[in-house]
């Protein structure tokens, strides 16, 4: 005890020069431990994000960039109406800015898809934060196991599954439920949708079952004892306490998934394209990087301003509390 | 006598193989101050929890202001709880906590508001309803507890270890408020404390628990100076033990020859727990035995003994003191007034008592 006090009264007396000194040093090496953490998000995601933002204001003059800058790239999302080449390929068939379609149509998946994931992913969620006594961690180790195949893998799975000839249909055909195969299932939005929302499940019952864990559950029984049953229980106490976890799941779902671009792709047939489809389109075929640029940086402002919003409802349960 | 608020029947509790609860039976009176003592793991907690509902008796009966509580849930119970942990919704405002158990009664916003700032004076907060409640010190956050629950004005109010997680000062302070309150509101308080001395304080009976039994239900003053066994004698405050043998029972009073002591008479009424055969204990409290410092100090009794250890307290010196072919010393607490003799160790003392300090026990 008198040590202590004695080394604490030194470090207190000593000057205050050989503080100071010590000072950069820390800072130098703390500069160090976070420099190649530092270059790399620098060289791969801070350039291309800069260059990206700074190439939607050019235009493409067939092999060269014209770099006067320009708002055109986005009023073609935004304001302008099907752009007439457009409307050579497509004829009546498609009217509409197709790029403000995708894009809402990118918006609605993900919103879709974030809804139904954390509908599934709450109640497993909950099931093994409550209801299982022992092998806990079995359990979220179980939930893990989609993760050891590949997406890709996992993506082309439920192509097999949800095939013209697939999995689903050919047994519904052989029970003779269907006589012919379901079209509403394979190469449809709603392919593109029941594929994502199992891919990110994982991902959205592991933040929920936290902080489900997290809550004490002698509040869970204050609640009772104050009068209310199960339900109102769930939603009075439960649940707005599980919120940080529910809020995390939904960006983790949400942000990655408006610009998923496998998915679409390959489940999406003909009308489940998405945004980052016409992103590559205008990137390759298309040979207009400016446009794709711009269809970049709208849907991921997007994505910053719903998040941001989504947050912000939220405040109230996100607030920091020490416990 | 008040009548009965709760009625304990037999009450059994086991978890798998280990049996919290024994088959408790007893009564708890209405508006009175009730407490459950005993060490951990003794099952006062686990009957609190049967009686709030939060958990189900294996068997007997839980009578609770005349009904059967087999199958009601805890929300639909008259009683309400104060938890070790406070259980403070950490999502809510203080008012919001407390005005929690109100907002599904059928009163009116107004009303809900009178009574949330009523129960908050009640508990000194008056004014707080707008904190968040994370923002609470402990003794805060135990009066917010306190408040949410009795706002509920439940016929009866559990309080689960409630000031175990305070300080000294600020959980003596608790007692006398809680003490205060409960006259106040006039509501049936069970406390559940492991804290003796909080216990004795604050009730107007308790409950000593072992091995999930009580083992006695009695007044403070009755367990301090009439326990009925060691073991409740030895959990309440000191006691000294001398071997004792019963030479003649007469029906009211008890003919004894205790070790040391020697032979005494005693009423019945010194025996509370009734202990069978000729061999059995006395015991006796330190502060029931008294250093004659002078000669013209005298006992009833009194008896030679040498002084093994003294230890000075300031306002008391505790002694440990020997007697004539007892193994065990006795401990002897004396005030130390003024102009009295503090002895030291190996000086020879005579100490006085009285056959109405003495118990017998098992």
């Amino acid at each position: 005890m008198t040590v202590a006090l004695d080394e604490a009264a030194s470090e207190a007396a000593r000057p205050q020069t050989k503080r100071k000194a010590r000072g950069p040093s820390d800072a130098r090496r703390g500069l160090t431990l976070m420099s190649p953490v530092f270059g790399y998000a620098l060289l791969l995601l801070a350039i291309p994000l800069g260059a990206t933002i700074a190439m939607s204001f050019w235009s493409q003059d067939f092999l060269t960039f014209d770099r006067s800058g320009t708002l055109e790239n986005y009023a073609a999302i935004w304001t302008d109406d099907m752009p007439d080449h457009w409307t050579g390929i497509f004829g009546s068939y498609w009217t509409e800015n197709l790029y403000r379609a995708l894009l809402l149509r990118s918006l609605s998946v993900s919103l879709f898809v974030t809804a139904a994931t954390l509908l599934l992913a709450f109640p497993i969620a909950y099931y093994v934060s409550f209801h299982v006594r022992k092998n806990k961690g079995l359990w979220i180790f179980l939930i893990t196991i989609p993760f050891w195949t590949s997406y890709l893998l996992r993506v082309f799975l439920w192509k097999v599954i949800l095939g013209y000839e697939g999995v689903v249909n050919a047994s519904l055909m052989a029970l003779g439920v269907i006589d012919e195969p379901l079209t509403s299932i394979n190469y449809s939005i709603n392919a593109v949708v029941l594929t994502l929302a199992h891919a990110w499940a994982p991902f959205a019952i592991l933040p929920i079952f936290v902080s489900l864990e997290k809550i004490d559950r002698s509040l869970l029984e204050a609640a009772e004892d104050l009068g209310d049953g199960p339900i109102r229980r769930f939603f009075r106490v439960t649940l707005p306490l599980a919120m940080p976890g529910v809020v995390a799941a939904a960006l983790i779902v949400f942000i990655p998934t408006i610009g998923d671009y496998v998915t679409p792709k390959l489940l999406g047939g003909k009308d489940g394209l998405m945004i980052s489809n016409m992103i590559e389109v205008q990137f390759k075929k298309g040979n207009d990087q400016p446009l794709g640029s711009a269809l970049a940086v709208s849907s991921m402002m997007i994505v910053a301003s719903i998040s941001v919003l989504f947050v912000w409802m939220n405040r109230k349960y996100l607030r920091a509390r020490p416990s | 006598m008040a009548a009965p608020i709760i009625t304990l029947e037999k009450v059994e509790k086991r978890f798998g193989d280990v049996v919290a609860l024994g088959g408790v039976s007893g009564e708890i009176r209405a508006g009175e101050f009730f407490s459950l003592l005993g060490p951990s793991g003794c099952g006062k907690t686990t009957l609190l929890r049967c009686i709030a509902g939060f958990e189900d008796p294996t068997s007997g009966a839980i009578i609770l202001d005349g009904k059967h509580m087999e199958g009601v849930p805890a929300n639909h119970r008259p009683t309400n709880m104060v938890f070790q942990s406070y259980a403070i919704f950490p999502h809510l405002s203080v008012a919001e906590n407390v005005g929690y158990g109100l907002k599904k009664q059928r009163i009116s916003r107004a009303e809900r508001a009178q009574r949330v700032e009523e129960a908050l004076a009640m508990v000194d907060l008056a004014g707080y309803g707008h904190r968040a409640s994370h923002a609470l010190s402990g003794g805060q956050r135990q009066r917010v507890a306190l408040a949410r629950a009795l706002v509920m004005r439940p016929k009866v109010l559990l309080l689960d270890e409630p000031l175990s997680a305070l300080d000294k000062k600020l959980r003596e302070q608790m007692q006398v408020e809680l003490r205060r309150l409960q006259r106040a509101v006039g509501i049936t308080f069970i406390l559940v404390t492991h804290d003796q001395e909080e216990a004795l304080t604050m009730s107007d009976r308790i409950a000593v628990m072992f091995g999930g039994q009580i083992a006695q239900l009695d007044t403070p003053q009755n367990l301090y100076r009439r326990p009925m066994s060691r073991q409740v004698a030895s959990f309440i405050g000191f006691m000294n033990f001398l071997d004792a043998e019963i030479r003649a029972d007469g029906g009211h009073s008890i003919d004894l020859d205790v070790a040391a002591l020697g032979r005494v008479e005693v009423p019945s009424s010194q025996r509370p727990g009734k202990p069978n055969g000729r061999k059995v204990s006395v015991g006796i409290r330190p502060e029931m035995l008294t250093i004659l410092m002078t000669d013209s100090e005298t006992a009833e009794r009194e008896i030679e003994a040498e002084v093994v250890d003294a230890a000075y307290y300031g306002d008391m010196t505790y002694y440990d003191v020997r007697f004539p072919g007892v193994a065990e010393p006795a401990q002897i607490s004396m005030r130390n007034t003024a102009g009295r003799r503090i002895l030291e160790a190996g000086d020879r003392a005579r100490v006085g008592w009285s056959s109405e300090s003495i118990v017998v026990l098992d």
